[in-house]
């Protein structure tokens, strides 16, 4: 042992001893980390913040293993710019892509069934330019791949969904959030909708058992609420700035309850005000009692 | 050596023509950024026919004025060198064996008579020269059946083999099929009513050289017959020299109708200047140049003909038009005209029926019209909403569009257009008819205040238990027609809301509310 070694040895054995609270300190702080259920992040920039909500949760290599395929499941939906926040914002999109590069993902697969003319969606949010600048592989649905799956039965005993979403290794929702006319508001689990074939339509006589079905059996590793910025009125597909209001904020969480109902409460509103919250919530997907929920809040 | 750059002039300028078609698709941007329509463009008989019909000078069709000047000087070198059906006919007339016929040597003429009738109908504001004009003609066939056909025929090739799921091959064939997509196959399968019918009458001209070889440059043509006219004094000549000894090779291959054997009266208007008579004659008699006072042959249509095709001109323009639908309130309801058409009568001037607009249509709701809009209208655009909407953001179709019949406007303009009004049928709706949740139209409405909106009422179900329920109402006011709405409601069948074209801005008497 080299003298500059052992010099080094002794302080820290030194600061240790004196200080025997220490490690412990570290260690509960470690644990408290596991523990956070929902990290709510705060800043100007949609990057930055995509990447403190998640850190608060433990950071990405908690939820993508090396090797994995990750799907990242943005709403693409409308025919929108980013400014009218009535698709995910962009950059939080390949954040979380980058993010999941940095983890070791094998590939990150980037797409949603859009409800008007996908060439379009894909374009004027901004998505596929962003996601495909840090290496996600953005495709546009194809019809045949639809596969019918078993589901618990809520509502929906069956229904073709999206083969790529369903052999992902791991799912990654990121909804935005916003206002919606029969659910009233749309956060994660209305955003599973983008990987359900078939006439989409009829779901909506029975939309709050059908989406706690497609929630349960998609089961995402994470969930990032993009909030950003919100679409407050005339959602989901807005079209209007003054219908827009900027948040800077972004939820991230496992419990697909628990972020809805989070999501809930930037709009004035309760989890137990969304039907498919309530719904998810007895059917034990998850929770949306947020008083029960150690909500991690971060200021950048 | 001629006929060598000849073939590969024509090559590139078919290949020129299929790029630009293909270019004719959205790729999500606001525009396509190629100038898709330049062939139309460049269509002398196009720009005639418009500017007499609808009496309005057009400066975007120079290059039309550009063919017009190279007529005059070379003759027909559009038809032998650059017109993509030609050069099509030549390909397809290949196969056929060459012998000459004479029971149709005074064919040619026809052409002329069509010509004539659409000049003199176009003169008093009847436009029906898209129908058988070889640009327009050939876009159209093109769009509303070739390349659906092709698509298709290549989707279900792929789609068996990936159905059949044999691994490697799916593979392999996924992979060709991935390159194939980009290269030239469609965002999605088109569709269009009428298809098979187009499909048809494209195979019959190009069957028709069979018959005989470029059967439609020589007899049907109408722009070859104004290419003719035009070439009349044209300063190339052709030439014949004192070798000749009349073999009679130059007619078997002759492919317009000009008589080459006939040395002082080679028909000049019927020459396509291919110069194949040139390359192949065996004593090298013959020479293009620019000569003077070469004398050619006369045009020798007929005086009674050429006053019978006038006639027929001028009966047909108020026979055509002697239908009800012109008549203030009678109107096909279900004619809604693309964001951005003139007013009815004036879009009838104009429309060429090109199939431009259907072709670049990013929903497929651009359908060629049957009788909705007379038979002046035929093949003239129509939305069809349960086929495809009007994408609130999209422009595409002005944009495209080589007449004006379709303006091209800019967002925020056409964000305003009224196509036409959505309106519910409260007994197939499942909210007002079955008290069950719904709504779609409202979540698809596009407009930024919702044209759609909803009336939350208590019902009662048949145990008797309360009930909330969205019932969906139209705003009139704000509805712009582009059918969303219908095209994703999900009664199937006749859907709960629909849209009919009362209510289109473009419309002074087609309305429904007080101004």
């Amino acid at each position: 042992m080299k003298r500059r070694d052992f010099i080094k040895v002794a302080i820290v054995a030194g600061v240790t001893l004196t200080f025997p609270g220490n490690t412990s300190m570290i260690l509960s702080s470690l644990e408290a980390a596991d523990k956070v259920d929902l990290a709510v992040a705060h800043g100007v920039l949609p990057a930055r913040i995509t990447k403190a909500a998640i850190d608060a949760l433990g950071g990405i290599r908690k939820f993508i293993s090396r090797g994995d395929i990750v799907v990242v499941k943005p709403n693409i939906g409308w025919d929108r710019m980013p400014e009218y926040a009535a698709t995910t914002n962009p950059e939080v999109v390949s954040t979380v892509i980058r993010l999941c590069y940095e983890a070791g993902a094998k590939q990150v697969k980037v797409f949603d069934r859009a409800v008007v003319d996908p060439r379009r969606c894909y374009k004027q949010s901004g998505i596929v330019e962003t996601a495909s600048a840090v290496g996600g592989v953005v495709s546009f649905v194809d019809d045949r791949k639809f596969r019918e799956v078993k589901l618990p039965g809520i509502a929906l005993k069956s229904w073709p969904l999206y083969t790529e979403a369903i052999e992902a290794d791991k799912v990654i929702n990121i909804p935005i959030a916003k206002t919606h006319g029969l659910s009233t508001l749309t956060l994660g689990m209305k955003n599973w909708m983008g990987i359900m074939g078939g006439s989409r339509g009829r779901i909506h006589q029975k939309i709050e058992g059908s989406l706690v079905d497609v929630a349960m059996f998609m089961k995402p590793s994470l969930v990032i609420l993009d909030a950003v910025r919100i679409l407050t009125a005339n959602g989901p597909q807005g079209g209007s700035l003054s219908d827009v209001k900027q948040l800077n904020t972004v939820i991230a969480g496992t419990d697909q309850v628990a972020v809805d109902a989070y999501g809930a409460t930037l709009f004035g509103l309760k989890g137990a005000d969304i039907g498919y919250v309530m719904a998810g919530h007895k059917a034990g997907l998850g929770t949306m009692d947020l008083a029960k929920l150690k909500i991690k809040r971060i200021n950048i | 050596m001629t006929k060598k750059i000849r073939i590969a002039t024509q090559g590139l300028f078919l290949l020129f023509f299929l790029w630009l078609f293909l270019q004719t698709e959205s790729k999500g941007a606001n525009d396509l950024g190629y100038p898709v329509k330049i062939f139309l463009d460049a269509d002398p008989l196009i720009f005639i026919t418009t500017m007499l019909s609808s009496r309005e000078w057009y400066q975007t069709f120079y290059l039309a004025i550009l063919v017009i000047v190279a007529t005059v000087f070379l003759g027909r070198v559009f038809c032998g060198w650059a017109c993509p059906l030609g050069t099509l006919n030549n390909v397809v007339g290949s196969v056929k064996k060459r012998r000459l016929k004479t029971s149709t040597v005074n064919w040619y003429r026809f052409k002329y008579y069509v010509l004539i009738f659409l000049l003199v109908s176009s003169l008093f504001s009847l436009q029906l020269t898209g129908i058988v004009d070889p640009i327009s003609l050939l876009i159209r066939s093109f769009s509303l059946a070739v390349y659906p056909l092709v698509s298709y025929a290549t989707n279900a090739t792929f789609d068996a083999f990936y159905n059949a799921n044999i691994p490697f091959l799916v593979n392999v064939s996924e992979f060709i099929y991935s390159i194939l997509k980009k290269i030239f196959l469609p965002f999605q399968q088109p569709f269009y009513i009428q298809s098979a019918l187009m499909g048809f009458l494209f195979l019959l001209i190009l069957a028709l050289n069979l018959v005989e070889r470029r059967f439609w440059c020589k007899y049907l043509c109408p722009l070859g017959g104004l290419l003719g006219i035009l070439s009349r004094y044209a300063f190339l000549k052709r030439s014949v020299s004192e070798d000749c000894n009349d073999c009679g090779a130059c007619t078997q291959e002759c492919q317009g109708s000009a008589t080459p054997d006939q040395k002082e009266s080679w028909k000049s208007t019927e020459c396509l200047y291919c110069m194949d008579c040139d390359d192949l004659c065996p004593r090298n008699a013959v020479r293009f140049g620019f000569l003077k006072n070469q004398p050619v042959a006369g045009m020798d249509l007929g005086k009674r003909r050429v006053i019978g095709s006038i006639l027929t001109a001028i009966v047909a323009v108020p026979l055509m038009r002697i239908t009800p639908i012109a008549r203030a309130g009678v109107s096909d309801p279900r004619l809604i005209r693309p964001p951005g058409s003139l007013e009815e009568k004036e879009f009838l001037r104009r429309c060429v029926k090109c199939g431009e607009c259907m072709k670049v249509c990013i929903t497929n709701g651009l359908q060629p019209t049957f009788l909705e809009a007379g038979l002046e209208g035929i093949w003239s655009p129509v939305l069809v909403p349960r086929i495809g909407y009007c994408e609130y953001r999209c422009t595409l179709c002005g944009q495209v569009c080589p007449t004006g019949a379709i303006k091209r406007l800019e967002l925020p303009e056409k964000n305003k257009v009224k196509i036409g009004l959505a309106m519910i049928n409260k007994g197939r709706c499942l909210p007002h008819a079955h008290a069950t949740p719904c709504i779609v139209c409202e979540e698809v409405c596009p407009t930024p205040k919702k044209a759609i909106w909803f009336e939350q009422v208590m019902v009662r179900n048949r145990e008797g238990k309360e009930r909330i329920l969205k019932l969906p109402r139209v705003d009139l006011e704000l509805c712009i027609g582009c059918g969303l709405c219908e095209a994703k409601c999900p009664v199937l069948g006749q859907p709960a809301i629909y849209v009919t074209s009362v209510g289109e801005s473009r419309s002074r008497d087609n309305q429904l509310l007080l101004p």
